[in-house]
């Protein structure tokens, strides 16, 4: 049997190495990885603005979020059905079209999701825009749909209460469900004429979204359990729309080279000469 | 070599310190590229003087870069001497490539996590007496109201807490509440999320304004009995 203290300094001395071995090779101490941002691809050709099941989308690499039960104002939820959202985007540098997936164990004419984008420059509160106390912030912009419908309903808030139907309706969106999953399609142009009102989305540009999601469930008493503000919510997280492939960067890097070796021609010229 | 072998001894040693040995102590964090370059360029400058005080040093300094460099005397360092000669500028054009090229990373949005309070809510004391009932009373509406999100022990790991970024405070954790005086908690719980400054990024807060649902004694109590859970005690001015 080892002494006490001759085992003590080899697992000290074990422990140092991984962590050396850790730090040296940059290994992250935490392993935990989450998306921060969905990509919009940009595609030539045409984009599948009603279809789910669409090829297309298996080219594009999903980003995922987690969802909390809205507990910031009342009325409140403590949980929901819908614990992870799964988006993929793609574009054409005209349209733009998002793909939505959940997990859903029915499918119940209340089902309902939506996007949340912020609007113009100024911060809003992912509570519908609601007013902050110090900082003045600005409407958002909710692409809506609903099951029942099969379609989406372009909505402005700035603040509880606000919520509205806009008198320009510009996005579209088609929902499909199979083997406990709901896949919908939200599809708009990238820009329109009404800026206040709708988030105008500049290619390589990043902007603000966030999602909401309903499960149309009814309790034993037949009343639903998700509804209004009862749901599930995620943050803010990021979007942005691929922009066309830029090759000026590669240029700048040949004529930095140039230069750097018309600096080291010059210099050991110099230095020859001297000597 | 020799009297270059000190200093890039001194500057190789010096980025590890930076980069590998500086973040780890306790209450210190990973330094931004942008410092590390410049204090290896301050580095870098301090040799650079100590070499040339005299003219001596000054030739053993530069002496040997300049026979490197030209290719005078190199004999074996020959290979080494294209190596650099083809890197530096390679290394120049990465760069340049690098500071150009568009990011796919989102913005970076810098948030204080404990930006000052309005000045009607420092240094206020918790009016409730700190008793058993009191604090007792305090966990029971920490459970009702807070423990979704803090959880249940404390620890910000409530049912409620996986979609909100930032998370919910963790007040089990000595950087929280520990560091904090009783009426800057009474400030958060009261405004909540959307009372924070432009640069506590109050749009992404999920934290309740309790102002509109629950009395101010209530909050107080919430405040004992968060304490009391997390086994933290309030900062104090001694």
């Amino acid at each position: 049997m080892k002494p006490v203290n001759e085992m003590m300094k080899q697992v000290l001395l074990g422990g140092a190495a991984v962590i050396v071995a850790m730090v040296l090779c940059g290994a992250p101490f935490s392993f935990a990885q989450e998306s921060v941002a969905v990509r919009a691809t940009l595609v030539t050709g045409g984009l599948p603005l009603d279809d789910p099941n669409a090829a297309a989308w298996s080219s594009v690499a999903p980003a995922s979020f987690p969802m909390s039960p809205q507990v910031h104002w009342p009325n409140r939820i403590q949980e929901v059905t819908v614990k992870d959202v799964s988006v993929r985007a793609l574009h054409d540098g005209k349209q733009v079209v998002f793909l939505l997936e959940y997990a859903d164990p029915t499918q119940d004419p209340d089902d309902g999701a939506a996007l949340e984008f912020m609007v113009g420059d100024k911060k809003a509160h992912f509570a519908h825009g609601q007013p902050m106390l110090q900082v003045e912030g600005g409407p958002v912009n909710i692409w809506f749909w609903k099951n029942k419908t099969n379609k989406a309903v372009d909505m402005s808030a700035k603040g509880f209460g606000t919520l509205k139907q806009q008198v320009h309706q510009d996005v579209n969106a088609k929902g499909t469900y199979s083997n406990g999953k709901w896949k919908i399609v939200f599809s708009r142009n990238l820009s329109n004429e009404h800026p206040d009102e709708d988030v105008q989305i500049t290619p390589g540009q990043f902007i603000n979204i966030a999602f909401a999601v309903w499960d149309g469930r009814k309790d034993a008493a037949g009343e639903l359990v998700e509804k209004g503000s009862q749901k599930a919510v995620s943050s803010w997280w990021y979007f942005r729309a691929d922009a066309p492939p830029d090759y000026s960067s590669y240029m700048y890097a040949a004529v930095a080279v140039a230069l750097a070796l018309g600096f080291q021609f010059v210099l050991i010229r110099k230095l020859k000469k001297g000597q | 070599m020799g009297a270059l072998g000190k200093p890039i001894i001194l500057m190789v040693a010096m980025y590890l310190f930076l980069k590998f040995v500086l973040p780890n102590i306790p209450g210190s964090a990973p330094l931004p590229s942008s410092l590390i370059f410049l204090y290896l360029l301050l580095t870098a400058s301090g040799i650079v003087i100590y070499e040339t005080l005299s003219g001596e040093s000054k030739d053993a300094f530069w002496g040997p870069m300049q026979r490197f460099l030209t290719g005078k005397n190199s004999g074996g360092l020959q290979v080494l001497r294209y190596g650099v000669l083809i890197l530096f500028p390679l290394l120049v054009g990465w760069e340049t490539y690098g500071s150009t090229a568009s990011s796919d990373l989102p913005p970076t949005e810098g948030r204080t996590i404990h930006p000052a309070p309005p000045g009607e809510y420092t240094g206020l004391s918790n009016p409730v007496p700190k008793t058993p009932e009191n604090i007792m009373q305090g966990k029971g509406f920490y459970a009702a109201f807070c423990s979704p999100c803090h959880g249940g022990n404390f620890d910000g790991k409530g049912p409620a807490a996986r979609g909100f970024n930032p998370p919910p405070a963790n007040f089990a954790d000595p950087t929280t509440i520990a560091m904090l005086q009783e009426s800057y908690l009474f400030w958060r719980i009261k405004k909540g999320g959307v009372g924070l400054p432009i640069e506590g990024a109050p749009w992404r807060s999920a934290m309740p304004r309790w102002e509109v649902e629950l009395p101010d004694e209530w909050i107080w109590k919430i405040i004992m009995g968060e304490y009391d859970g997390a086994h933290q005690s309030p900062r104090t001015w001694e």
